[in-house]
């Protein structure tokens, strides 16, 4: 029981770091940003160049490859996105090829094999009469303290401000003197950096390769589906429930029921409630 | 003008007859190899090690042939297709191979699924097909029941699933129960043909030389996260944990092991660890593991070291199993083509049949389903052999016991 209770807390930890980035965007620009898993494995790639190619401290090249990631994020919102942002359907294909354009490169770079992410922490740590690995817990709290200074930074600063204003209403905000263009690249540049810190604290312990951006996207599309496109609460409680269900039925049934857990939730959320748990309006 | 035109054409002509004869006296074998070279058709998969090995284990053998004078006075030369672990990915680079490139043999092969969906197009075209990858039984099961359709189909190595099942059978008695004095045994798999070959026959055997099969756990080959795996093979009360593992994550798979300190030592069929690198990848975290491989650098026959010793010279890496059988494949087919004096792919299969060649982890000798024979303790064929990772990211063969080169040693955090 315990052991659900960790290992389902630290599967929620990360994929609200997923979700929370890919539902920030799509509510502030309307962006469906397909390549968001792509982030993730970035960020952990980056994290191996820098500490096993470059032999650099572990705790540098996590930061430079947050950043690195963050930047590319704006880089792609700005050159590839922003013309396309009037259409939804553009938006999704130049995100989508994106997407496929860093699998390959990454194919190319680092070839196909699993790479090794080392961890912040190699210790294992009892808790009740539990083992967890060091890395998994820190992934738990680090996640815990990135989402909450993400909030504390929307509720408490004028960007955050006016982020929330643009989610709200665009044109209005608009009319008040808002960049939006700055806005959005803010939001895509925060949205690839909690990716990229999400594939960092993962990357030790699960998978790093270069189809491992497609996971992400499925689980970061249903939590956004059942927890209401565009709504961070909403996504929080839908990683907790997907973190939790799947963890359950991994432990209760068998781990290759795990994978359809956050199918099911998907398909079941748009026929029964299309706009999600906190969702204004469907999603689609 | 005519006449001009002519001369310089005349000219032209014996040049050329003069750079075509300096060349081939230059070129390897001189002047036996003039024909038009036996092509050499690879379907693997290029972006794994073992489709790495499989060309580079397979240049080795052609470059040596070559060498020697080629086939039949005929170069050998390949041509390589990417047939990934997808199925239909695989059936392309078969159709590619066989109708584009016309090779006369195929020598490659790595997953059994992608395997068994190339079989209905390599027996369409006719082509002889050296397998060196795959392990389920069911890609050799129609040689002898459609021995006419079938019969180009060869299994060089690995041995297959029911062979292994049965030498992992002499693993559990011998090592697990035998040495260690364990009899509670958790078998954990992943969900792929050959595995699913392999697990019953694993189990019946196993229950009968005593083992207590306290848990069989199946997981999918994108399984991410073990915990909820292992903590159910915890609570079975299994000593030893016994692992199948080839297209899954073995490198997670072991990370996850060594990071929640995991109170059972494991080890068994994990393709992944065979890779030399694979212990230095993951930040020696297999240290501890036992895992089966099909030769190491030991002398099974007087071809392994010299094998082992010229593939790390010339890659820079330790070889992986589709290694050894690409580089007998070769020696095989060229052989055979030998022996029936032509390519003709009906008169080389029943010279094939024939084969008793002395290869990398054994003796080569193909069974009435064309499928390599295993060694037994008369017969010097492959056999499995099992090697634990040890501090600095070594191997040791630790069983079978005539081949060990050093005793068991528990993970730092097993006490016994």
């Amino acid at each position: 029981m315990v052991e659900i209770l960790i290992v389902g807390a630290v599967s929620s930890a990360i994929y609200a770091m997923l979700a929370v980035g890919f539902t920030l965007i799509f509510g502030v620009a309307r962006v469906l940003n397909l390549a968001h898993g792509s982030f993730y494995a970035l960020g952990a790639y980056g994290a191996y160049f820098f500490t096993s190619t470059l032999k650099m401290p572990l705790a540098l090249g996590a930061l430079l490859s947050v950043a690195l990631v963050a930047a590319f994020g704006i880089g792609v919102e700005r050159v590839l996105i922003r013309p396309m942002r009037k259409s939804q359907l553009a938006v999704l294909m130049i995100s989508l090829a994106v997407a496929l354009v860093i699998e390959q490169a990454l194919f190319l770079t680092f070839g196909s094999e699993y790479r090794n992410v080392p961890a912040f922490v190699d210790t294992k740590f009892r808790i009740g009469h539990v083992d967890i690995g060091g890395a998994r817990l820190l992934a738990l709290g680090v996640s815990v303290v990135l989402i909450g200074a993400l909030w504390l930074f929307i509720q408490k600063t004028r960007v955050g401000s006016a982020i929330l204003a643009i989610s709200q209403d665009p044109v209005a905000a608009q009319y008040m003197g808002i960049p939006s263009d700055r806005i959005f690249a803010v939001v895509m540049g925060l949205s690839a950096a909690l990716a990229a810190a999400a594939g960092i604290l993962a990357g030790p312990f699960l998978t790093v390769q270069p189809t491992m951006w497609l996971l992400p996207i499925v689980k970061a599309f249903a939590i956004v589906v059942v927890g209401g496109l565009g709504s961070i609460p909403g996504s929080i409680l839908a990683a907790l429930m997907l973190g939790y269900a799947e963890t359950i039925v991994g432990y209760t049934v068998s781990t290759s029921w795990t994978e359809i857990v956050s199918v099911l939730a998907t398909l079941l959320m748009l026929v029964i409630r299309p706009a999600g748990i906190f969702g204004r309006r469907a999603a689609f | 003008m005519t006449l001009l035109r002519f001369e310089t054409s005349t000219t032209a002509r014996t040049s050329l007859a003069l750079c075509l004869l300096t060349l081939t006296i230059m070129a390897p074998g001189g002047a036996q190899a003039q024909g038009k070279p036996i092509r050499i058709g690879v379907p693997t998969a290029m972006q794994l090690q073992v489709g790495r090995d499989t060309q580079d284990a397979l240049k080795m053998a052609i470059d040596d042939i070559n060498a020697k004078g080629g086939v039949l006075g005929r170069k050998l030369e390949m041509v390589v297709a990417d047939e990934t672990e997808n199925p239909e990915t695989g059936i392309s680079a078969i159709k590619k191979l066989t109708a584009d490139e016309k090779v006369d043999v195929l020598i490659g092969g790595y997953t059994s699924g992608v395997t068994l969906a190339q079989l209905p197009h390599i027996s369409a075209a006719k082509t002889i097909y050296l397998n060196v990858g795959s392990a389920s039984p069911a890609t050799n099961a129609k040689v002898k029941t459609d021995y006419d359709n079938y019969k180009y189909i060869f299994r060089v190595g690995p041995l297959n699933a029911a062979h292994q099942a049965r030498q992992m059978t002499g693993f559990i008695s011998g090592f697990v129960k035998g040495d260690l004095g364990l009899s509670k045994v958790a078998i954990v798999g992943e969900n792929a043909k050959w595995v699913q070959d392999l697990v019953p026959l694993l189990k019946k055997g196993a229950t009968e030389a005593g083992a207590d099969i306290r848990a069989t756990e199946f997981f999918d080959a994108q399984t991410s996260d073990f915990s909820p795996l292992f903590s159910k093979v915890k609570e079975s009360g299994a000593q030893y944990m016994v692992v199948i593992l080839s297209h899954a994550s073995s490198d997670i798979f072991a990370k996850q092991w060594y990071d929640s300190q995991f109170p059972l030592a494991y080890g068994g069929i994990d393709v992944k660890s065979m890779d030399g690198d694979f212990c230095d990848r993951i930040g020696s975290k297999s240290v501890g593991e036992m895992a089966a491989n099909f030769a190491v650098r030991a002398p099974l026959t007087p071809k392994t070291i010299p094998f082992f010793d010229e593939f790390k010279k010339v890659t820079g890496r330790s070889p992986v199993y589709t290694a050894f059988g690409a580089n007998d494949a070769a020696y095989i087919y060229a052989e055979a083509v030998k022996r029936a004096g032509s390519t003709d792919a009906d008169k080389v299969i029943k010279e094939l049949e024939k084969t008793s060649h002395v290869g990398i982890p054994g003796t080569i000798e193909f069974d009435e389903n064309h499928d390599v024979k295993p060694g037994t303790p008369t017969y010097k064929g492959p056999a499995l052999l099992f090697a634990q990772w040890r501090e600095g990211c070594k191997r040791e063969v630790v069983f079978p016991k005539e081949l060990r080169t050093a005793d068991f040693v528990y993970p730092s955090w097993i006490k016994k």
